[in-house]
């Protein structure tokens, strides 16, 4: 008897057992609703030799399913970057110092609303939101508090900024200047990832023409003066935050990954120039087997997208580097503790999936920003990962469960249906403007809340579990004067700096928006000349005019 | 209740975060409430503006931000300045229990925390935003019922034996309104009418209605004590019109109508008997 056949005789048997004693569910499915069968088999996944090159290949080559390096972590860990900021730049270059000192490798820079959306601290529209979320930024001056005695040669830094980001990469790169680093040693990442603030996240500022043009003259600037800098951080994470499934975060993202290609391609650089530059952020959320299979699923598919859709020929152009964030929305504001655990859980799969950074979200995030506590722990849980529990000692450890690899090649072609989808609406950025991609998210979100509230869906401590009394966590608290503070600040900087050299800069950029030149050199220049953030994006915004979405 | 509660889910400052307000907005939508979203990044002056000329019972705040200790009692503060606090003001997002407590002396009424189950915001909705629709229900009737209803004919001699013979109605008045380039012939029914347009010629208002739509219902006309105050507090509520202030009708009648784009497609008139009339018609 063939497998087939022994499986169809187990399913029998099986079925009368089950029938006798029911499974809990009368189907598993997982958050992108594909079924999970009861069992894997072989003839699920690798039929013969040349399916496992197809499908996986070995680590370090094409299609990268098994990770990007042949060692991976027996190599290196991955790089555990926590996200932090709030406050003044002086708090946050406390925390930052903190977190190196506690065996941090990387770091993650969160940046106010008012920075993110272009605004100084004394801007009308910062009333209330200066420190809040992150740290808040106006000036040059800001950002060397920052990044006080940080050797920027030495630390690897990702922001999270977006409309924006050219401005705070310019800044960043005037105080490595400053520091003595020149630029081809720096490192880092800006988020730069415009298309899913449209869908997702909300600190737009600019129409999606312009946006577009900043983003790729960030592409061709970074290619020739700061070739270790990752341009843009293509971001599901937010896409899956605003409540998505697995398979949109992984579709929605290499829809958005393949505009902005497109749009460099279009601007005429070369695909091998920028390509190995890009990368892209997930979001690890609680499925344990879907989201490692979304990882893989991930580098397979991108790295057919740049060789086949592309032409890229460059190995680095094909290899999907990510960073993973564990998913803040599946955190409760009950029993808080038992974040720690969710977080574990997710943190394995990032690992598992091979991510090459990593945050661990602290427990206390959905009731406030961390706590110095809280945000240790959240390391520590990368540490007990990495140091204790043996994961990362082979590379790929998943390959070959049939459950996974099958899953791997269920989550690839659901998003490849959304991408064709994608594709004959003409592309991601005309979907976004159609609403598409917000409709779909938004109706994902609505069923998870309904599947809570009806309690198909368990969320322990929240809706099953629960205690009659929660105990009051210490919550940090962000100094509410801050806003006066960086206003006068920022009076007396603009009372003293030299007022010709700043107007001609924002004059001379003026005109270059309203031309087609690189518009990064520009910034730099306007930031040397102590020009703000507000002031900057206020030049732009003369020119590029703001975005107001439609309400869909 | 008559009709659906009003609210206006609103995201104030700068949070980019509009999972929970999208969620919730579709939630009391489908638990059977009017429901506005404002969009994002609002200032406590655009949410007042919007509730004011939405005319909603109820204000849903949203905020994940940090933001809410400034925003939401300034909405609440901007109410009162207005005299509209009996707009009912709840708030949500991550908001801190320790919070709260500050929230509600501030005017908030409820701050729902993650984890609520959307069932509960509408109740507490229920509960606590009906005190103006109470009122409304209060006021007298606009409409005092039924005047006429007006079809438009191609011929009326064609059809009238349908109306005076088959359904035995009685014709009441004809009349020939200039202006207007259209005959009018009244019929009676149990203490309504029923008015039959033919047209004069070829482009008044009732001919280039025929080559539009054909015969068939033109107007409906509701009778009301004053059409000029009609007209006002049609034009409070947001309704457009096609005469700014009444003119005469038929018989001595005021009339005046409402623009068909906000009446669900029916021209409304509006129509006022006045004494004289009345001693026509009784003749």
């Amino acid at each position: 008897m063939n497998l087939r056949d022994q499986q169809d005789l187990w399913e029998r048997s099986c079925t009368q057992f089950a029938e006798k004693h029911p499974e809990r569910k009368p189907t598993f499915r997982t958050s992108s609703d594909i079924e999970v069968k009861r069992l894997y088999v072989p003839e699920n996944v690798l039929q013969i030799e040349q399916d496992y090159f197809d499908k996986l290949g070995f680590p370090g080559e094409p299609p990268y399913t098994r990770g990007i390096q042949p060692t991976m972590y027996r190599g290196k860990f991955w790089t555990m970057r926590q996200y932090a900021g709030y406050g003044s730049a002086e708090q946050t270059n406390e925390r930052f110092r903190y977190l190196l000192k506690q065996g941090q490798t990387g770091l993650s820079t969160a940046f106010d609303l008012p920075t993110q959306i272009g605004y100084d601290a004394d801007h009308a529209m910062a009333a209330g939101e200066v420190g809040r979320v992150g740290v808040s930024i106006s000036s040059l001056e800001d950002m060397e508090i920052l990044f006080n005695q940080i050797p920027l040669d030495k630390v690897s830094t990702s922001m999270t900024i977006n409309a924006p980001a050219t401005v705070l990469l310019a800044m960043y790169l005037v105080v490595a200047e400053k520091q003595g680093v020149s630029w081809d040693k720096v490192a880092g990442t800006i988020q730069n990832d415009i298309l899913k603030e449209y869908v997702a996240r909300g600190t737009y500022i600019f129409p999606p023409k312009p946006s577009m043009r900043l983003i790729t003259d960030t592409f061709a600037f970074c290619a020739q003066q700061v070739p270790h800098w990752n341009t843009i951080s293509i971001s599901g994470y937010h896409i899956r935050e605003a409540g998505s499934t697995a398979v949109q975060e992984l579709a929605f993202t290499l829809a958005n990954a393949i505009a902005y290609v497109q749009a460099a391609l279009d601007k005429g650089l070369k695909i091998d120039d920028f390509g190995p530059r890009l990368s892209f952020f997930f979001n690890a959320h609680n499925h344990f087997f879907e989201e490692i299979s979304k990882f893989r699923a991930a580098r397979r598919m991108w790295s057919k997208i740049m060789k086949e859709r592309f032409g890229a020929i460059n190995p680095k152009s094909l290899q999907l580097r990510f960073h993973t964030q564990t998913a803040g929305s599946t955190l409760t504001a009950q029993q808080p503790d038992n974040n720690v655990v969710r977080v574990t859980v997710q943190a394995l799969a990032a690992v598992m999936g091979g991510t090459q950074s990593l945050h661990t979200n602290a427990r206390d995030e959905a009731l406030a920003l961390p706590t110095e506590e809280s945000v240790r722990i959240a390391l520590r849980t990368q540490q007990i990962l990495a140091y204790e529990s043996g994961i990362a000692d082979t590379v790929d450890p998943m390959a070959g469960s049939y459950y996974v690899e099958a899953l791997t090649d269920a989550v690839e072609r659901e998003a490849w249906r959304y991408i064709e989808y994608i594709d004959s609406l003409g592309g991601a950025v005309e979907a976004i403007e159609q609403g598409y991609m917000q409709q779909e998210i938004h109706q994902a979100a609505y069923e998870t809340q309904r599947a809570i509230e009806q309690r198909d869906m368990v969320v322990v401590g929240m809706n099953q579990f629960t205690v009659d009394r929660e105990s009051q966590p210490d919550l940090l608290r962000v100094d509410p004067n801050l806003g006066k503070l960086q206003t006068q600040r920022l009076e007396k900087l603009r009372s003293e700096r030299p007022f010709d050299a700043w107007q001609t800069a924002l004059d001379e950029l003026k005109r270059g928006a309203q031309g087609q030149d690189n518009l990064m050199p520009l910034i730099i220049n306007a930031v040397r000349t102590h020009a703000t953030v507000g002031e900057i994006c206020d030049t732009l915004r003369d020119v590029f005019g703001e975005y107001r979405p439609a309400i869909f | 209740m008559s009709q659906p509660i009003r609210v206006l889910v609103a995201k104030p400052g700068l949070d980019g975060h509009d999972r929970g307000a999208l969620v919730i907005a579709q939630g009391l939508r489908d638990e059977g409430m009017e429901v506005i979203y404002t969009g994002l990044r609002q200032t406590p002056i655009e949410i007042v503006t919007t509730a004011l000329q939405e005319d909603v019972a109820c204000i849903g705040l949203s905020s994940l931000s940090g933001a809410h200790m400034e925003m939401f009692p300034a909405v609440v503060q901007l109410l009162r300045q207005q005299q509209a606090e009996d707009i009912l003001v709840i708030g949500g997002g991550v908001i801190p229990e320790q919070d709260v407590e500050a929230l509600t002396a501030a005017g908030i009424a409820k701050v729902f925390t993650p984890g609520t189950r959307i069932e509960e915001v509408a109740q507490f909705i229920r509960d606590h935003a009906h005190l103006q629709e109470l009122a409304q229900e209060n006021l007298p009737p606009l409409a005092l019922g039924v005047d006429h209803i007006g079809i438009a004919v191609t011929r009326v001699d064609e059809i009238l034996p349908f109306y005076t013979g088959l359904l035995g109605l009685s014709v009441t008045h004809q009349e020939v309104i200039a202006d207007q380039e259209v005959k009018t012939t009244f019929l009676t029914v149990g203490g309504m009418e029923i008015e039959l347009l033919e047209p004069l010629s070829t482009d008044g208002p009732v001919a280039k209605f025929l080559f539009k739509h054909g015969p068939g219902i033109h107007h409906m006309a509701f009778a009301v004590a004053d059409v000029n105050a009609a007209l006002r507090t049609a034009q409070a509520a947001g309704f457009r019109l096609i005469d700014e202030r009444a003119r005469p009708g038929g018989r001595g009648k005021e009339i005046a109508f409402l623009h068909p784009k906000d009446t669900s497609g029916v021209l409304i008139e509006l129509c006022q008997r006045t004494d004289t009339e009345e001693d026509i018609g009784g003749s």
